[in-house]
């Protein structure tokens, strides 16, 4: 199998990965079966996509793009990503928004965020209407720096993905980026 | 070109680096304690062999314990080893030359194990040892004017040096009607400029002295601007229009003779009647006219060394003082940079950029051009810095 290469709109996204993937692929050697590139955001991610996947020659390498939707049109969004990726055939890309945020990802697991920063005052049991439904969240960034008392992003999602239980997620952007993930590198 | 290859053997962080085809500008990058600093002292090291000794040089880059400290940690039982391939004019002919220096220690005392001056005598062949010593005792060759003639014997003499850590072209290079290769090294040795800008030397009121180039520290920053003005005015305006596009305020530079004889900067804001003494202007503009003294100097070092030429200045120039690092190499000087700056790189060609990796704990010097990745990515419009920092300057990620 080629490697997985993750084309990512910052630094956040790639601590992210770095705790969610060894859940999924305990083998995974980053760098060596797959790849993070942060972007300096959303625009500076769009102007480096054709470039990547033109570029990229080795035999049976693989996309995956990860934007966030920010409230936008996700559907649009999803096919101008899908344009900007159309010199590789469609079954090598795998195209993810995430609603909204990355940090609604975070929300979607609260046992994961009050294991690192026990001062949320809530109980998985007793989970507040907003949170129920984390991709419903229009700041989700903004929600997560209250609860955690930290702006600090890139430390943030590192400590809390690596306490992330990936079948009890929430956020359903989370659910069909993981299986859409597993169904890329079964092929 | 000059310098065309380094090897580098136990000196410090370098525990075993090899760079071929050095281009005319090389720009290193590389994390924090991957070796950059370490390449770059050792053209210090080696024109501090020259002027003074080896011990010397050794105590003035590792202190008191000397060689203890500079050969690389768990090797002090083998030599440090330094060898340089350049293309050197001799009688008329380009050569290609090879100086190797080793240096070991023994009962604390350092010593140069062997020192050797070679080159080929025609296309074809050897290279032929024209310089070999070893402990300050060797021979060397004296009939250098007859070494394009095979058939011909050389001659050899037997020269003893005063001590045995004094470097062999110091003692015959001064004879440099005698010895053609030896001198011609030792004066690229002694031409070569390793920077070591600091700001708080290069202020305030200086000695008024003969300075035609910045020196290594930029205490002489007055007298090479004002040798400028008087004698190469077109420069110095030239200067004086690209601070005042570059560092906002900026309207004039003179130099300023003091009541006791002295010299120092004065900067005129165009906002204010009054001009600013230099003590009153802010390190980036201090810099960024040292560096255009530097960098516009009519007659180019041979070879220059900076160490990240970006600190204190604005993101938004390391465009334009990258293109004066292009602009100077292609006037003729060689130069190596070390820089943490990705806009420095984004306006530099691939091949003129290396990177620094640990691997194993051993620092290897990687030729960006060198991986076709890298270079289609870039040709496909992903500028050096971006690449580098979205972490393609990664041999594990490149060689699997």
């Amino acid at each position: 199998m080629g490697r997985v290469i993750f084309l990512l709109e910052e630094p956040s996204m790639a601590a992210a990965l770095r705790g969610i993937l060894p859940k999924i692929y305990p083998n995974w050697v980053e760098n060596v079966d797959w790849i993070a590139i942060p972007h300096g955001g959303k625009s500076d991610l769009e102007n480096s996509i054709r470039r990547k996947v033109r570029a990229w020659n080795e035999p049976g390498v693989r996309f995956v793009i990860l934007r966030d939707n920010d409230c936008g049109d996700c559907i649009a969004r999803k096919a101008r990503l899908r344009d900007l990726a159309s010199d590789r055939d469609a079954s090598e890309v795998l195209i993810r928004i995430v609603c909204q945020e990355l940090e609604s990802w975070f929300l979607g697991d609260l046992a994961a965020i009050n294991a690192v920063y026990n001062r949320t005052g809530i109980s998985p049991d007793n989970i507040p209407a907003k949170f129920r439904d984390p991709d419903k969240l229009a700041n989700a960034a903004k929600e997560l720096a209250q609860l955690t008392g930290t702006n600090a992003k890139v430390s943030r999602a590192e400590s809390i993905a690596q306490e992330m239980n990936l079948s009890a997620n929430r956020s359903k952007s989370f659910q069909v980026f993981v299986s859409g993930l597993q169904r890329l590198v079964r092929v | 070109m000059i310098i065309e290859s380094l090897r580098i053997k136990n000196f410090k962080a370098l525990q075993n680096v090899v760079i071929n085809n050095l281009p005319q500008l090389s720009v290193f990058v590389g994390r924090n304690g991957s070796g950059k600093t370490s390449l770059f002292k050792v053209f210090a090291f080696l024109k501090n062999c020259l002027r003074n000794n080896v011990r010397s040089a050794l105590n003035a880059e590792g202190g008191r314990m000397g060689f203890r400290e500079v050969v690389t940690r768990g090797h002090s039982e083998e030599a440090i080893e330094i060898e340089i391939q350049f293309r050197l004019e001799i009688e008329g002919k380009w050569r290609l030359v090879t100086y190797l220096l080793s240096i070991r220690e023994e009962n604390g005392r350092p010593y140069v194990e062997r020192e050797i001056l070679r080159y080929k005598r025609g296309r074809y062949g050897a290279p032929y040892h024209y310089l070999d010593f070893s402990s300050g005792k060797g021979q060397v060759v004296t009939n250098e004017e007859e070494f394009d003639e095979p058939e011909k014997e050389l001659t050899r003499t037997f020269q003893e040096l005063d001590a045995p850590d004094i470097l062999a072209i110091k003692g015959l290079g001064l004879f440099g009607q005698q010895f053609k290769a030896a001198s011609a090294f030792r004066k690229l040795i002694e031409n070569w400029h390793v920077s070591d800008f600091h700001i708080s030397e290069a202020r305030g009121k200086k000695e008024d002295e003969e300075a035609y180039h910045l020196s290594s520290s930029g205490d002489n920053l007055p007298s090479v601007a004002r040798h400028l003005y008087e004698n190469e005015r077109p420069i110095f305006d030239r200067i004086v229009e690209k601070m005042r596009q570059r560092v906002p305020g900026v309207e004039r530079v003179d130099v300023e003779p003091t009541a006791d004889g002295g010299l120092m900067m004065r900067y005129t804001d165009g906002a204010f009647t009054e001009p600013f003494i230099d003590r009153n202007v802010s390190d980036g503009t201090i810099k960024m006219f040292a560096y255009l003294l530097l960098l516009d100097d009519p007659k180019p070092f041979p070879i220059l060394c900076v160490e990240e030429p970006e600190n204190q200045l604005y993101p938004e120039l390391m465009y334009v003082l990258a293109e004066e690092f292009i602009q100077y190499a292609e006037r003729g000087g060689q130069v190596f940079v070390s820089t943490h700056s990705p806009e420095f790189l984004n306006a530099l060609p691939l091949d003129t950029i290396f990177w620094l990796e640990k691997k194993d704990g051993v620092t290897c010097v990687n030729r960006a051009s060198d991986y076709e990745l890298i270079r289609n990515l870039n040709a496909e419009g992903d500028p050096p810095g971006a690449l580098w920092q979205q972490g393609f300057f990664n041999t594990q990620r490149l060689e699997n």
